[in-house]
């Protein structure tokens, strides 16, 4: 390419294939989704197995989530050093997920802090909750809780992967989060156990599968790039 | 027939610099050396004219040790390219 004078239809033309080779070099490695569909995936099935059939397997199964940010700071690292180009959606979308994350985190903060705080509340008001056994008629102090926080987090995953999606316009994404949505309002009529079930199938179908089929692609184009 | 259009943008070069640009936050000097296939020196002359003309900003960083140059288009190139391309379709009656 060369300093040469140009036509208008040249130039109308040149314009249209510079844009073209702009948008088609925008790739995703699908790093971040797969791993955080994996993560989530195994905490939430683990915890579910857990609960269903009556076995601990003697740590917090969500704390493999915390870890998770070890690798993902890594990627991150890596992607960002690998990077040439940073397009405004691409910004967007990272301050999208960044908030999503700063959010989880809040809200399982939320769920840790709120129930001590209402029966410490209680307690400065002279109240106590108590819960009655209907068959026994035995009286035990009711501890207080968040009801469905699973439900709560379901809700929080749909929101940037659906973003994400129809930016993207990404189907697998857009289909993994209505699905996501789906399995919120199913939780709203279910106990935490199945809760957690939902979380884990949820991940799969937000972030693993979508994460797959991006990795899938992102080989396909790098191999083609490389012939 | 084309003295209205502006002599900086109307060269394809820097033309195509400009058409990479203005749907990207910022891009690497290797990338838009790739999608033009043109060569550095030849490159590096005409992202500096854009620069001069305050078409477009060039930062000069280093990268793992590695230098890196990122140019970004400003907002006068987003009007200039506009205008640009509003006169290129008056041409063609558009």
């Amino acid at each position: 390419m060369s300093e040469q004078q140009l036509s208008q239809q040249e130039s109308l033309q040149l314009i249209t294939e510079m844009i073209q080779k702009a948008k088609k070099s925008i790739h995703e490695t699908g790093t971040s989704s797969i791993l955080w569909g994996s993560a989530i995936a195994v905490c939430g099935l683990v915890n579910f197995a857990e609960r269903q059939w009556q076995f601990s397997i003697g740590f917090d199964v969500w704390l493999l989530a915390m870890i998770a940010i070890i690798p993902q700071v890594w990627i991150s690292v890596r992607e960002s050093r690998e990077r040439k180009v940073r397009t405004h959606t691409q910004v967007v979308l990272n301050n999208v997920w960044i908030v999503y994350g700063l959010s989880i985190f809040a809200l399982v903060f939320y769920f840790n802090i709120v129930p001590g705080v209402t029966e410490r509340l209680l307690a400065e008001s002279g109240s106590q909750v108590f819960a009655r056994n209907t068959t026994t008629g035995i009286e035990t102090p009711f501890r207080s809780f968040i009801a469905s926080s699973g439900s709560l987090l379901l809700l929080l995953y749909a929101i940037p992967t659906l973003i994400t999606g129809l930016t993207h316009r990404f189907k697998p994404m857009i289909i993994g989060a209505v699905l996501c949505y789906g399995f919120f309002i199913a939780s709203l009529f279910t106990d935490t156990r199945l809760d957690m079930l939902f979380n884990g199938l949820a991940a799969i179908c937000n972030w693993l599968i979508p994460g797959l089929i991006l990795r899938s692609l992102y080989l396909k184009e790098k191999a083609g790039r490389n012939v | 027939m084309f003295k209205d259009l502006d002599p900086i943008l109307h060269s394809q070069l820097r033309l195509a610099i400009m058409s990479l640009l203005i749907g990207v936050k910022e891009a690497d000097f290797s990338y838009l050396k790739e999608k033009t296939g043109a060569t550095a020196g030849n490159l590096s002359v005409q992202v500096q004219k854009l620069k001069e003309a305050g078409y477009i900003e060039v930062v000069k960083q280093f990268k793992d040790n590695y230098p890196q140059t990122l140019c970004k288009i400003t907002d006068t190139g987003i009007s200039r390219f506009e205008q640009y391309v509003a006169d290129l379709k008056a041409y063609l009656g558009q």
